[in-house]
């Protein structure tokens, strides 16, 4: 019998995984998302789509306030001005989506720089309504920027065409949106286990012991912001392309909110945390409704009247549940699961 | 020089709501270490049950108040009890998301119980016009300035001369050892979630009389974020006066820059003042050890 688990090597301690039925199930996962598309109805497709944003989203909120242990409140200020660069730079000014998705990136990291700037003498509490009170001040920017935002009538935007793949229909945006979430995947995962990210853990477990060890606050405390906001950013670029439509209605404060419950919910501070997390949460309110069809149709009746109002009653349940009997998330319950899969019967 | 002064006013009174709440805010924090983040949405309840009250009971001032207040006692109790004190002993950010979580349940709860339309509250009071030296006031605004200039004076002398009050500052600087010199925490968190929430109330309930109530009225409790944050957290009476402050800077914003200024102008204010003073105008700086 396996008596633990023993690291020999650096490179064992930091590899992305050491257990070869991992990477067969992940590559099962991939092909199984990658054919998803030509399979499954719109309806099906869009949770989907949703899920494939949400997450790239919730991974880049993920550096910030999971790894470096920054709360922001505003994340949605970095959704938004992703998708207007987006907007602006491909639909008015008819540039390459490619552009389009670089200027989504960077227009965002450009603002938490100014965000961020605070973050050094600003801590918990006090950097949190820092971040809201800038999600505020970028949508009233947005809205009196007129004539490169249209203010409050907003831009269309087209499905992009690029390198000559036309991603128009369903199945190809699904596509472009798995690339993207891969790629981010596999971008946090390796920003995890090298230097950076473990001076952003150490930033995150006492800053002022992280200070002593010779960890630059000021640079890895901005460059968390910097790399979070970019990867926020695209996430909005997605978004914004996938509604179609960029206003700031569209980007409502709820939406910071909800990136910090999926983070919760996963478990904080995990990259695996945050795509259990985004499934949960996106998928919670479908589930909860098949689940009153079930029971009797007066209670669907209900839920089609008060669906947005049961649906953020039911956010907020979770939230709560989670903190209070789960605290380390969905990955904290996977790990006891699978440790009591290994030694059953015993405990350890 | 008169539109100037009809914008002071009309700052002053904006701003003791906003003071009010954000006072909540800090008696909350001052004895529990957290950010509630449900004070908007508990103000809006407690100025719904008014509202309520006086369209089935009475219309009677004395009783509205009175039954506002009640209900605001009970609310914060419920709140405290139900849903804040499993919490107790967990880390600061999972309790503060507790209560974003608790936020989002009573707004929609708001929406699911009473409706989405605006409504007045009419009490027959607060609406009369009085001239002061050729300016025009409200008596409402009147009436809740002087609300938080006395509430102010009664939680400053609450805090410095009651036991209660002592009690609670013990346990917010440190909990175990307040309990280990014979203090209830938990009575302490109680308490102060009920007076919060009073307080919160009472601007509620003058915001529902001078202005109207309606399900956005949850975004007072964002608005008075820059109020407690601009006075410091921790800081009871600097959160009254920080609230006067933003509410005048708003309205001078809004009556010279722009409406789109005003929604913002608090938020750019704070942002300006943290950069300085990183623990509020009125805030103790937190010296921890490693």
């Amino acid at each position: 019998m396996r008596s633990g688990d023993f690291k020999e090597t650096y490179g064992e301690l930091v590899a992305l995984t050491d257990s070869r039925p991992v990477w067969l199930w992940s590559a099962a996962l991939l092909a199984a998302l990658i054919v998803a598309p030509y399979l499954l109805n719109s309806y099906a497709l869009s949770f989907l789509i949703i899920i494939l944003i949400t997450g790239v989203g919730a991974l880049g909120l993920n550096i910030l306030t999971g790894y470096t242990g920054l709360i922001s409140l505003g994340h949605v200020g970095f959704l938004v001005t992703g998708a207007y660069a987006y907007a602006v730079v491909v639909s008015k000014y008819g540039m390459p989506p490619i552009v389009g998705f670089l200027a989504a990136g960077i227009v965002p990291a450009l603002a938490s720089l100014v965000v961020g700037a605070p973050s050094l003498r600003l801590k918990g509490l006090y950097l949190a309504i820092t971040t809201l009170a800038f999600s505020f001040i970028i949508n009233t920017v947005i809205l009196e920027a007129r004539t490169l935002t249209n203010g409050a009538r907003g831009i269309s935007v087209q499905r992009p065409e690029i390198l000559g793949v036309s991603f128009d229909s369903d199945a190809a945006f699904t596509h472009l949106c798995l690339g993207f979430a891969i790629v981010t995947l596999l971008a946090t995962l390796n920003i995890r286990r090298s230097r950076v990210g473990r001076a952003f853990v150490a930033i995150r477990d006492n800053d002022t012991a992280a200070r002593v060890m010779g960890i630059n606050l000021h640079a890895y405390k901005l460059f968390a912001f910097v790399t979070s906001a970019f990867i926020t950013g695209i996430a909005g670029a997605l978004y914004g392309i996938y509604l179609s439509f960029v206003s700031v209605e569209g980007f409502p404060f709820l939406l910071s909110i909800e990136a910090l419950a999926i983070l919760i919910v996963g478990g904080l501070g995990s990259a695996l945390g945050a795509v259990l997390g985004t499934i949960l949460i996106v998928l919670l309110p479908e589930a909860t409704r098949l689940l009153f069809s079930v029971f009797s149709a007066q209670m669907d009746a209900i839920f089609s009247t008060g669906a947005q109002e049961l649906k953020s009653m039911l956010y907020g349940l979770v939230i709560i549940l989670f903190l209070r009997f789960q605290p380390r998330g969905l990955v904290g319950a996977w790990h006891d699961i699978r440790r009591l899969w290994a030694n059953w019967p015993l405990r350890y | 020089m008169q539109y100037l002064i009809q914008l002071l006013i009309s700052g002053l009174a904006i701003g003791a709501i906003y003071g009010l709440i954000a006072m909540g805010f800090a008696v909350i924090y001052k004895s529990t270490g957290l950010v509630n983040f449900a004070q908007g949405e508990m103000t809006m309840i407690t100025a719904y049950v008014a509202w309520t009250i006086s369209t089935t009971i009475s219309g009677n001032v004395f009783v509205v108040a009175f039954g506002a207040i009640l209900a605001a006692i009970v609310l914060g109790l419920v709140i405290e009890r139900v849903v804040m004190r499993p919490m107790l002993g967990e880390p600061v950010f999972a309790t503060v998301m507790v209560t974003i979580g608790l936020a989002v349940i009573l707004r929609s709860s708001i929406n699911f119980i009473w409706d989405a339309y605006p409504h007045g509250l009419d009490l027959g009071v607060g609406r009369d016009i009085v001239r002061i030296g050729g300016i025009g006031v409200r008596t409402g605004q009147i009436a809740v300035i002087t609300a938080l200039l006395l509430l102010l004076a009664a939680v400053w002398g609450f805090f410095r001369y009651s036991k209660f009050g002592i009690a609670m500052r013990a346990v917010a600087a440190d909990d175990r050892t307040a309990l280990l010199m014979g203090i209830s925490a938990t009575r302490v968190h109680a308490i102060a979630w009920a007076a919060s929430s009073v307080i919160a109330g009472i601007a509620g309930v003058f915001f529902a009389i001078s202005y109207d109530l309606s399900p956005a009225m949850f975004q007072l409790g964002l608005k008075a974020f820059p109020a407690t944050i601009l006075g410091g957290l921790d800081a009871v009476l600097g959160s009254g006066v920080g609230g006067l402050l933003i509410g005048i800077t708003e309205n001078l914003a809004g009556g010279y820059l722009g409406s789109g200024m005003k929604e913002v102008a608090g938020f750019a204010m704070i942002i300006v003042v943290l950069m300085v003073r990183p623990f509020g105008i009125f805030g103790e700086r937190d010296i921890e050890r490693v």
